[in-house]
């Protein structure tokens, strides 16, 4: 994939992700609004504003994946040499891969029972909220594919492994959420 | 077994580098084979199930709130408010510090996020001014990590969901610890800044000083409205974040006009981002969870704990080095769920009142953030001072062993947090 | 044949509510007919998750047993929402009729095309209003009340219809929101009323019986088709035996429970039958409106059921 390619899905990614936070805002705000201020409501807000957080939170996943900005414990890593840090690398990548791959199966197994339930208040068929699974699992699993081959052909650049071990250059501070 | 089990598959994985997340997936996958009931249905449906739940939505909110607060101009008035205040005493910038720490947590649910204003924004000050500039990060770390027990709070939000316990007791508990976080650290700074030779910023007159208040007000009022607001019932707590939220928005763009529409982009962006790494995190900490449940490991435990139940106390004290000791290699948020589906049922046998429990147990997890080898909070503070993490690990290290002190007091003696807590109520 | 088993079974409910009587009961049944092979291992207050993801694992054979509610399930079966209707059943006798007897049977098939098996009913009880703004003793009282109702059309429907203000809310924002004022009323049998300790924050409590929620012991048809029919046979036996005891329970608690938050403080009143008749006729177009949804088969049949019992007996 050519890196247009791949910035064009970043940016896709990065404004839906802005749509969804904006959209979950505005509607519990307007909720509050139409409560305090006109005794009324929004009677879809509670669920369809935990609907969106289920996608940010499995959507946001994948490009922060891509970002290497998921929470890690690097200490060990880093105070191995180059090939050391390439074996875990390849280890690490591996198990991602396999828990990529067992999310999808789980998706895929459980498709039709969610597919048969639907939302209590919107009526959305229930595939809609849990079938991101398929998308967090391929998006997560591709990328840790392409980590995974690159390592084994010799074709990982340092910055990557510095990224791996939690090496992000001088007064740079990775915002990682946490607390 | 089953804990050893788990123990060791997840400190093996976290130890070769898998982020902590997906450390957790792969528990997991590892629990469910040895407990004979490997169906990969349970790791997606109960991560999706974990996400799906409606007070974990203050999260986000308040994140954005926090991206906002310093987009908008709204941290650094806060920051200059308290330099008017005491910036002219000797050491006054580190009471600076600590004063800004404390407006600043309450509004803020996240230390991180906390730290990385303070430091970003006194630590140069700090630097030109003379002072010891790996004690002075320290100090920013130390408090930073009063954040998360001064409501709001995402660590309180966290530990209310998973045991099932009042957010809003948790929030009016954390008020005093929260306090005395801060009492401790002015303490501990007066006696080691006593030699620090610097310069003394000048005395700012009392026009500056009302100016600087002035200034600050829009952003000093903030935490009125939100708590203000939940204590009035205008909104929930989960709602009262929305509302911090577009407050700091409208104040950033409209009155203190420093946020442009195209800063839009990168806040909401930044914010979430950080909720989707968080809530991954919380919702593969779920499947573990559950499986933990499942396989009745609290029970394990207490069978180990169980000489100790009818001595709270001695059972309080057990389980806090038990934190403190997870914390030096674990996280915050990781360690609330993780521990607290083992610790709950424990608590509730003891007849330990839950909400002074979550209290503590989310002291004790905060003071991880600042124990070394894993400690975000100190990663944050020596990214942005640009100290390095050994020195960073220095400086904290008086700070680190007061608050440390002081969590043990309050194990000794409850009612420091228990009263105020019935008086709030 | 009888083989040793652990059989999972989750909650919603604490341990104190009349279904930890009825899992007792079962565990008791068990021990007698398997000769103590067959251990119940129950998770109480939704430490397994709550009860609808709960039922989600039974449908794919993660988990033995769930006792939960109908309301929730209304988007797996929507024939359970005929259960949310107002004023279906005028007490519990009819209730009991109906639900141990065909009509029961017939919403109890439907759930093995979901890959549920229903062991039972239990009961939830009859749901009842708490406010704190007035006593409710006429239709107009309830105008502009802000009710927090589950997340289900039907109750917010009927809610909406009788001039509150009917918003959905999660049950662990209840009590703050409640204590705050955030909200005014909210709906639920007098047990619940009274374990959640509403009475801390609700001043009036109007004994509407605006609807009965039954629990069903639903048990995962993927786990029970491997049971030896034997086997299969014990669990209906025990869920049946269970029921004696939840149900008796219930009603002797729910009475309890009645008293005692009496005496925390709640004033408690009934409504006169005039107005309970203005109330129920305010809602009767709910029955219309949600007859497609729920299957206007399923109405009928209800309705048939409860013609006969009444005119028969
Ligand atoms: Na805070
Ligand atoms: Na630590």
């Amino acid at each position: 994939m050519t890196d247009w390619a791949v910035a064009a899905i970043t940016r896709l990614l990065e404004w839906i992700l802005i749509g969804l936070l904006a959209g979950m805002a505005a509607m519990v705000l307007l909720n509050v609004v139409l409560r305090y201020g006109f005794n009324s409501g929004l009677t879809f807000s509670e669920e369809m504003s935990r609907y969106f957080f289920v996608w940010l939170t499995f959507i946001g996943a994948v490009l922060t994946f891509g970002e290497h900005g998921h929470i890690g414990v690097e200490t060990l890593v880093r105070r191995f040499g180059r090939s050391g840090r390439l074996i875990c690398m390849a280890i690490s990548n591996a198990i991602i891969l396999i828990c990529s791959g067992v999310m999808f199966w789980g998706t895929w197994i459980q498709h039709d029972i969610n597919a048969s339930m639907t939302a209590a208040v919107v009526g959305l068929s229930m595939i809609w909220v849990f079938g991101v699974g398929y998308f967090t699992a391929l998006g997560i699993g591709v990328i840790a594919t392409i980590r995974l081959f690159r390592i084994l052909t010799g074709r990982t650049t340092e910055a990557e492994v510095a990224h791996f071990a939690g090496e992000w250059g001088d007064g740079v501070v990775q915002n990682r959420g946490g607390e | 077994m089953t804990i050893i089990v788990f123990l060791v598959t997840i400190f093996v994985t976290m130890a070769i580098g898998v982020p902590v997340a997906f450390a957790l997936m792969f528990c997991g996958v590892v629990l469910m084979q040895w407990l004979g009931i490997f169906n990969s249905s349970i790791l997606s449906q109960q991560m999706i199930q974990g996400a799906n739940t409606f007070t974990l939505l203050a999260i986000p909110f308040f994140l954005l709130a926090g991206e906002l607060m310093n987009a908008g101009g709204l941290s650094k008035r806060i920051v200059d408010f308290a330099i008017a205040c005491v910036g002219h005493i000797r050491g006054g910038l580190g009471l600076v510090a600590i004063i800004a720490a404390v407006i600043m947590a309450s509004l803020s649910g996240s230390a991180a996020a906390d730290s990385a204003a303070l430091a970003s924004i006194l630590i140069p000050m700090m630097r030109e001014a003379g002072y010891h500039v790996p004690r002075a990060a320290g100090l920013m770390a130390a408090g930073g990590i009063i954040a998360p027990v001064i409501p709001p709070s995402i660590a309180f939000i966290i530990f209310g969901v998973a045991a099932n316990v009042s957010i809003t007791g948790l929030f009016l508990g954390g008020v005093v610890p929260g306090i005395l976080m801060a009492l401790t650290l002015v303490v501990i700074w007066i006696i080691v800044a006593r030699k620090e030779k610097v310069a003394v910023l000048p005395r700012v007159p009392m026009s500056g000083r009302l100016r600087a208040t002035g200034r600050a007000t829009w952003a000093l009022v903030m935490p009125v409205i939100v708590l203000g607001g939940i204590r009035l019932g205008i909104f929930t707590p989960t709602e009262a974040a929305v509302v911090a939220a577009t407050y700091a928005l409208l104040v950033g763009l409209f009155i203190y006009r420093e946020l442009k529409i195209r800063d839009l982009y990168a806040v909401f962006l930044n914010a979430a981002k950080v909720t989707s790494v968080v809530l991954f995190l919380v919702a593969a900490a779920l499947v573990t969870s559950w499986l933990i449940t499942r396989a009745n490991i609290p029970g394990e435990i207490s069978q180990f704990l169980a000489p100790v139940i009818d001595r709270p106390r001695l059972l309080m004290l057990l389980i806090v080095l038990l934190v403190l000791l997870v914390g030096t290699a674990l996280d915050l948020a990781p360690t609330i769920l993780i521990l607290t589906p083992v610790l709950m049922p424990l608590i509730i046998q003891a007849g330990i009142d839950p909400v002074y429990f979550g209290v503590i147990f989310v002291m004790a997890n905060c003071i991880g953030l600042l124990t070394p080898p894993v400690g975000v909070v100190l990663n944050v503070v020596s990214g942005v001072a640009r100290v390095p993490f050994g020195q960073v690990v220095v400086g904290v290290t008086p700070f680190l062993l007061g608050q440390i002190a002081l969590l043990f007091l309050l194990v000794l003696v409850p009612q420091i947090v228990t009263v105020p807590l019935e008086w709030l109520r | 044949q009888v083989q040793e088993r652990t059989i999972t079974i989750s909650n919603g409910v604490a341990e104190t509510h009349p279904v930890g009587n009825g899992v007792q009961a079962m565990q008791a049944c068990f021990d007698e007919r398997t000769g103590g092979t067959w251990t119940l291992n129950a998770f109480w207050s939704a430490a397994l998750g709550n009860d609808l993801d709960a039922t989600q694992a039974l449908r794919s054979g993660t988990q033995e047993m769930v006792v939960t509610s109908t309301s929730p399930l209304v988007g797996i079966e929507p024939a359970l929402g005929v259960f949310d209707l107002p004023f279906l059943f005028a007490d519990d006798q009819e209730a009991d009729a109906i639900l141990d007897g065909e009509f029961g049977a017939m919403i109890s098939e439907k759930m093995e095309a979901h890959g549920l098996i229903n062991l039972a009913y239990w009961e939830n009880g009859f749901r009842n209003l708490t406010n704190s703004v007035r006593p409710v003793t006429k239709l107009e009282d309830l105008e502009g009340m802000r009710v927090r109702v589950m997340q289900n059309d039907i109750f917010l429907d009927t809610f909406s219809n009788l001039g509150t203000n009917a918003m959905p809310m999660a049950f662990g924002e209840v009590f703050t929101a409640l204590e705050t004022g955030t909200i005014d009323a909210q709906e639920n049998p007098y047990v619940t009323i009274d374990t959640s300790q509403f009475s801390e924050v609700q001043e009036y409590l109007t004994e509407t019986r605006h609807a009965y929620t039954p629990f069903m012991v639903l048990f995962s048809k993927a786990i029970f088709d491997t049971y030896s029919p034997e086997e299969q046979q014990i669990l209906r036996d025990c869920a049946m035996e269970g029921q004696a005891v939840q149900r008796q329970a219930s009603r002797e608690l729910s009475q309890q429970s009645l008293e005692r938050v009496q005496e925390a403080g709640m004033k408690f009143n009934q409504l006169e039958p005039t107005e309970m008749e203005r109330i129920r006729e305010a809602v009767a177009t709910v029955y219309e409106t949600h007859a497609d949804t729920i299957g206007r088969d399923v109405v009928e049949a209800m309705q048939a059921a409860l013609d006969e019992l009444r005119s028969g007996g």
